[in-house]
C-alpha cells in the first residue's frame, strides 16, 4: 500500500537524492508513521492471515465434501459451501434459524445489558448513592468470571427433570419443576449473558459520565436551558459515542459467544450461530463453519460501519486538558436509600449468589443433595479416596492443577504485558497520525480480531501455526500459541484503551516538549507513558482477566502440556464432576479478583474502572 | 471505515484466487520415502517380521516415553500401573475424545509434526479411510498375541476393545418389566421428551450407533410392522425406515446431552420420578458400582439392543517411540498369563486382577469386550453375548457420515 506522503508545492525529481533525504527527514520527524508501519505489518500477518484462511477454506472443497461430490478435488475452488449454507435444504437448520436465534439473543442482551450497565453507571458516577467503593468493585466482578459460570449456576438452581439426574436447587427445596422455558433456551441465555456483559455498558458509560464536566451543564443552565434540554443537548451528545461503542461491543460479542448458549441451549435444541460453527468444526467440516463465521464477520463489520456513520464523527472529544474540571453530584434525596438497596440486591444476585451456589456445589458429598449434613471439604483438600468420585483427589492434590494454575497466571501476565505495550504503540500511531490512511488502516486492523468468532479464530490458528511460518517455528501445542492468540484477540480492547488514553493527551503538551528539542523516546517516557498509564494499566488488567478466564478461544489449542484452569474446569464438567468444577471455578475467580484488588492497591484506585475512557 | 472495507475486500479477493490453487491433498497409498525409512527402522508394516520381544523391550526402555492420543479418559488410569512394570518408560496420555484424537493427529502430521506414538480411538470411517488408508497409522499386533485374537479383530486394524451403544433405563422406575419391547415405542407420545442421548455431531460413538441402526432400513421397517401392525409411512424428505426412526425420535422431543457422564446419571440416578431412557455407551453400566446408579440395559428389544463399535489402537506414522509403542500396545491387550480360567475379582484395577488384566482392567465391565478370545467375562458380562447386536460398517460410516450429519442437523432443528 502507499502512504499518502505526496507533498505539495514544488517537487524535486522523484528519485533525486534531495527528494529521498527529504522523505527520510520527514519520516524521522513522524515517529508515529514508522511505528504505524511496523505495527501494521505485524498485525496484518496475525489478523489478516486468519481472515484469508477463513475465506479460503470457505471457498474450496474439503475432504468432508467428497460424500456429496465424489469427483471433486480437495482444495479446488467451489461455491459448494455457500450453496449449502444459503440455498440448500440445510439452509434453514444451519443458517436461518441459528441466525434468527443469535440476532434475537444479541438484541435482547444488548438492550438489557447496556440498559443495566448505563443505569448503574449513572447511579455510581453522578449521584450520591451510598457505598460507591464497594459497589464499584463488585459491579465488575461478573465480568471477571468466565461467562458460562452464570450458566452453570443457573442450571444448578433451575434445572428441571428434562435432563434428569440431580434435582436443581429449586426443585430440591420447593418440590416444583421449573418449566422448560425457564430452565433452558432463549430466556436463561439472555439473562445470563446480560448479567455478564452489562460490564461493557457499565465501564464505558461510567467513563463517559465521569468526563462530562458539570460546568458544561451549568453553562447550559445559565443559557436558560431546562433540565430536559440540558440532558438532551449537552449530556446525551457527550455520552453518545460511549453508548454507541457499548451497544456495538456487546452485540458483536454476543453473536460470537459460545459457552452459555451451548450449556443452556442444547437441552431444548436451541442453536445459535456460534454453536453451529462449533458443531461444523467438530465434524471437520470447516467449509460450512467458515461460511457461517464469515456471515458473523460481515454482520459485525456492517454494525461497526453503521455505528461509525451515525456517531463516529463526534468520537474524539478532548475532555482532559490542562484546564479545570468539576463534577457535581446529583442528590437523590428520598431515593438515596431505595436506590442503594436496589443496587445492593442486584449485586448480591449477580455476584454473590452464583459464587455461593458454586461453593455449595463444591462442598456437597453427593451432587444434587443440598443438605447441610452432607457437606465436605474433600473436593478441595481431600486426598484420593476410592469411595468418593472414583478416587479423584480434591483439587488441591490433583496433579495437573499446579501446572494449570501456573500456566494460567503466566498466560495472563504475558498477554497483559504484550497487549499493554502493543496497545500503547498502536494508540500513539493511530492518534498522532489521525486522518491519514495509515492510521485508519491501523485502527481497522487492530480492531478486526473483535469480529472473529473466538472458536473460529482458534481453529484457524491451529492451521496457520502448525507449520513453521517465516521466522516462526511450528507453534502447534505450545504455550506460545496461547499467548499469541490471546494477545491478538484482546488487541481490539487494548488498542482502544491505547487510543483513548493518547486521545486525552492534548497534542500541545507533546508539542511543547518538541519545541524544546526533546526526542521521541524521552517524550514517550516522560509525557505519554505517565499520562496514559491509568488507561493502559486498565487495558492490561482487562487483558489479564479475559486471558485467564478464556475458554472458547483456546479450547482447540490446549494440550496437557499447556493446560490452563479453564480447560481443567471444562474437563471436570465434561466428566460430570460438579464438585471439582465448582471448586476450580471459584479458585479461578478468586485469582482474578485478587489480581484486580492487587492492581488497585498498587496503582492507587483505578483498576478496571480505569477503563472508563475506552 | 468504508474505505477500509472496500480495500480489504479488494486485497482479499486477490489473495483468495492465489490461495485456492495452492492446496491439494494427495491420497497416496504407497508410503512416502521418509515414512518408508521409519517403517524399516522401527520394523513395522512390511518390515514387521520375526519379532524379538527382548530387543523391543530394551529399545523401548532406551526410548523412555510413549505418547498416547486417545478417545478414552480411562487410559490415564494405566499410567501408574505401567510405570510399576516399566519405570524407565513414561506414558503421556492426551485424553482428546474421538473427534479430536483424529483431528489432532491429522493436523500434526500434515504439518510434519510427529508427536503421537499410539492413537487409540473409535470413529470407524475416519480411522480406516482417512488415517489407516492414507498412511497416517500403521497396524501393529504383537506377534505373540496373534493367535489369541480372531482375524476380524486385528485386520485391517487392531481393535483394542469392542463396545456398544445400548438403551439404558432406570430399574427403579420400571421394576417389573423393561419400559419397551420395540424401539419404535420410543417415538410415541408416552416417551415425548423422555429419551436422551449424546449429540452425534460431537460424539463419535453416538454417531456410530445412530448410523448402525440406519444401515439396516429393511429390518427397521419390519420391526415397525411387528410393532404397529401396519407398514411404515415415511415422512417427507426421509429416505427409509432407518432414517424415519431417528426423525421421529427427534420430533418426539429427544433431549440432547453434551456429556456421556451426565447422560448416564440422567437415566440412572436413583430416586427420580420420571427418568429418561438413555441411548448411551453400554460401558456406563459400570457406574452402577462406582456411582450407585440404577441403570439397566435394555437387553431384549426388537429389532436390536446392541450396536457394536470398535475402538482401534494403532501406531502413528513416524512415531518417535515405536518400540515403546509396541510395548504399550501389548500392555493394552492384557497379560499373556490371562486366560479363560483366570480368577478375577473386583476391584479389577487392584492386586492380582490388575497384574493379569493390565491395560484391560479399566475396561473390564459388561459393556466392553476384549478383542482376545481367551479372556474371561467380567461380573455380569454374560449379557453381551445374550443380546442381539449389529456392528458398525466403516465403509458406510465413511461414505454416508457427512450426509447423516446433515440429516441430523436438519431434523434436530426445531
Amino acid at each position: 500500500m502507499s502512504l499518502d506522503t505526496a507533498s505539495s508545492g514544488s517537487k524535486p525529481p522523484v528519485l533525486s537524492r534531495s527528494n529521498l533525504s527529504y522523505h527520510v527527514y520527514r519520516l524521522v520527524n513522524q515517529p508515529e508513521k514508522i511505528l504505524g508501519l511496523l505495527c501494521l505489518a505485524v498485525l496484518s500477518v496475525l489478523v489478516l492471515g486468519p481472515l484469508f484462511e477463513i475465506i479460503h477454506d470457505a471457498l474450496v472443497y474439503q475432504s468432508y465434501d467428497l460424500a456429496y461430490r465424489p469427483e471433486a478435488k480437495v482444495g479446488s475452488f467451489t461455491l459448494f459451501h455457500l450453496e449449502r449454507v444459503f440455498t440448500g435444504p440445510l439452509s434453514k437448520a444451519l443458517f436461518l434459524k441459528p441466525l434468527f436465534n443469535s440476532v434475537a439473543v444479541g438484541v435482547c442482551v444488548t438492550v438489557l445489558g447496556v440498559g443495566i450497565g448505563s443505569g448503574l453507571a449513572w447511579l455510581m458516577v453522578r449521584t450520591n448513592i451510598r457505598f460507591k467503593g464497594v459497589f464499584g468493585a463488585l459491579a465488575v466482578v461478573p465480568y471477571m468470571m468466565p461467562s458460562w459460570v452464570l450458566a452453570l449456576a443457573w442450571l444448578s438452581l433451575f434445572k428441571n427433570d428434562r435432563i434428569g439426574g440431580n434435582e436443581g436447587m429449586i426443585t430440591s427445596f420447593f418440590g416444583v419443576q421449573p418449566p422448560d422455558w425457564v430452565s433452558y433456551g432463549f430466556f436463561p441465555i439472555v439473562i445470563c449473558l446480560a448479567l455478564h456483559y452489562y460490564a461493557y455498558g457499565f465501564l464505558l458509560m461510567s467513563g463517559a459520565l465521569a468526563t462530562v464536566d458539570s460546568e458544561l451543564e451549568e453553562a447550559g443552565a445559565i443559557a436558560g436551558m431546562n433540565r430536559r434540554q440540558r440532558l438532551w443537548r449537552i449530556t446525551f451528545p457527550l455520552l453518545l459515542p460511549a453508548l454507541g461503542s457499548a451497544v456495538v461491543l456487546t452485540f458483536i460479542r454476543i453473536l460470537g459467544t459460545f459457552g452459555t448458549p451451548a450449556l443452556l441451549g442444547l437441552p431444548v435444541r436451541f442453536f445459535t450461530f456460534s454453536t453451529q460453527i462449533y458443531a461444523s468444526l467438530n465434524a471437520r467440516n470447516s467449509g460450512d463453519a467458515f461460511v457461517l463465521a464469515l456471515v458473523l464477520i460481515v454482520m459485525a463489520i456492517t454494525f461497526i460501519w453503521i455505528n461509525s456513520r451515525v456517531i463516529g464523527i463526534r468520537k474524539s472529544f478532548v475532555t482532559l486538558t490542562g484546564k479545570g474540571f468539576r463534577q457535581r453530584e446529583i442528590k437523590l434525596g428520598a431515593w438515596q436509600w431505595p436506590a442503594t438497596i436496589a443496587v445492593a440486591a442486584f449485586l448480591v444476585v449477580t455476584v454473590l449468589l452464583p459464587m455461593l451456589i458454586l461453593l455449595w456445589e463444591s462442598l456437597v458429598i453427593t451432587p444434587g443433595e443440598y443438605s447441610l449434613k452432607g457437606l465436605t471439604a474433600h473436593f478441595w483438600i481431600g486426598k484420593s479416596d476410592i469411595d468418593i468420585a472414583n478416587g479423584e483427589p480434591g483439587i488441591w492434590h490433583s496433579p495437573g492443577i499446579l501446572t494449570a494454575l501456573w500456566n494460567t497466571i503466566k498466560l495472563g501476565v504475558l498477554a497483559a504485558v504484550c497487549n499493554g505495550m502493543l496497545g500503547l504503540l498502536v494508540g500513539y500511531a493511530a492518534v498522532r497520525g489521525r486522518g491519514t490512511l495509515l492510521a485508519r488502516w491501523l485502527e481497522g486492523v487492530a480492531f478486526a480480531p473483535y469480529i472473529f468468532p473466538s472458536i473460529a479464530l482458534g481453529a484457524i490458528y491451529i492451521g496457520m501455526f502448525s507449520t513453521p511460518w517465516g521466522p516462526l517455528p511450528a507453534l502447534y501445542g505450545t504455550f506460545t500459541i496461547l499467548v499469541l492468540i490471546t494477545v491478538v484477540k484482546n488487541l481490539p480492547f487494548t488498542s482502544r484503551t491505547g487510543i483513548a488514553a493518547i486521545l486525552q493527551i492534548d497534542k500541545s503538551l507533546e508539542e511543547t516538549a518538541r519545541v524544546q528539542g526533546i526526542g521521541w523516546f524521552r517524550r514517550m517516557a516522560k509525557i505519554i507513558i505517565p499520562m496514559s498509564s491509568s488507561g493502559v494499566t486498565a487495558g492490561m488488567l482487562l487483558t489479564f482477566i479475559t486471558a485467564t478466564r478464556e475458554l472458547s478461544l483456546i479450547i482447540l489449542l490446549l494440550s496437557p502440556a499447556n493446560m490452563v484452569l479453564t480447560g481443567v474446569i471444562f474437563s471436570y464438567n465434561e466428566h460430570d464432576m460438579t464438585q471439582h468444577s465448582g471448586a476450580v471455578t471459584l479458585f479461578l475467580v478468586m485469582i482474578i479478583v485478587g489480581a484486580n484488588v492487587l492492581v488497585r492497591m498498587l496503582t492507587g484506585g483505578g483498576g478496571l474502572a480505569g477503563l472508563r475512557h475506552t | 471505515m468504508k474505505q477500509i472495507i472496500t480495500r480489504l475486500s479488494a486485497v482479499l479477493m486477490a489473495a483468495l484466487f492465489a490461495l485456492s490453487f495452492v492446496t491439494a491433498a494427495s491420497a497416496a497409498s504407497k508410503p512416502p520415502p521418509e515414512m518408508e525409512a521409519w517403517l524399516k527402522a522401527a520394523k513395522l508394516g512390511p518390515y514387521d517380521k520375526d519379532e524379538n520381544w527382548d530387543e523391543i523391550t530394551a529399545k523401548a526402555k532406551a526410548e523412555g516415553e510413549v505418547v498416547v492420543y486417545t478417545s478414552s479418559g480411562r487410559i490415564a488410569k494405566l499410567v501408574k500401573p505401567f510405570a510399576k512394570i516399566h519405570p524407565e518408560i513414561k506414558v503421556t496420555v492426551h485424553d482428546l475424545g474421538s473427534v479430536k484424537s483424529v483431528e489432532k493427529t491429522i493436523r500434526e502430521q500434515n504439518a510434519n509434526i510427529f508427536n503421537a506414538d499410539i492413537v487409540t480411538t473409535g470413529n470407524s470411517g475416519q480411522v480406516i479411510y482417512e488415517m489407516l488408508n492414507k498412511n497416517r497409522l500403521v497396524n501393529y499386533v504383537p506377534h505373540h498375541y496373534k493367535d489369541r485374537i480372531p482375524k476380524e479383530n486385528r485386520d485391517p486394524l487392531l481393535i483394542r476393545v469392542n463396545e456398544a451403544m445400548v438403551f439404558l433405563y432406570n430399574r427403579e422406575a420400571y421394576p417389573d418389566a423393561p419400559p419397551i419391547k420395540n424401539v419404535w415405542e420410543l417415538t410415541e407420545p408416552k416417551f415425548k421428551g423422555r429419551v436422551g442421548m449424546k449429540n452425534p455431531l460431537s460424539s463419535g460413538s453416538t454417531l456410530m450407533g445412530v448410523m448402525t441402526l440406519m444401515q439396516r432400513p429393511d429390518e427397521m421397517a419390519a420391526a415397525y410392522q411387528r410393532h404397529a401392525g401396519k407398514p411404515i409411512k415415511l415422512s417427507k424428505g426421509v429416505a427409509d425406515a432407518g432414517q424415519e426412526f431417528w426423525a421421529r425420535l427427534l420430533a418426539n422431543d429427544l433431549v440432547i446431552f453434551k456429556s456421556g457422564s451426565k447422560l448416564a446419571r440422567a437415566s440412572g440416578k436413583k430416586g427420580q420420578k420420571n427418568p429418561l431412557i438413555a441411548f448411551a455407551n453400554m460401558t456406563y453400566i459400570a457406574r452402577n458400582d462406582s456411582k450407585g446408579y440404577a441403570n439397566k440395559i435394555l437387553a431384549k428389544v426388537d429389532p436390536v439392543g446392541k450396536l457394536v463399535y470398535p475402538t482401534f489402537s494403532a501406531i502413528a506414522r513416524q512415531a518417535p517411540h515405536p518400540n515403546a509403542a509396541k510395548l504399550f500396545t501389548a500392555y493394552l491387550l492384557g497379560s499373556l498369563e490371562l486366560n479363560k480360567d483366570s480368577k478375577l475379582a473386583k476391584p479389577y484395577d487392584k492386586g492380582a486382577s490388575m497384574t493379569l488384566l493390565q491395560g484391560l482392567a479399566p475396561y473390564f465391565d459388561p459393556g466392553t469386550v476384549s478383542p482376545r478370545s481367551d479372556v474371561p467375562l467380567p461380573a455380569g458380562g454374560e449379557i453381551w453375548d445374550e443380546m442381539t447386536g449389529w456392528t458398525v460398517d466403516a465403509g458406510y460410516m465413511w461414505k454416508q457420515g457427512p450426509k447423516v450429519r446433515d440429516f441430523w442437523t436438519v431434523h434436530s432443528s426445531k
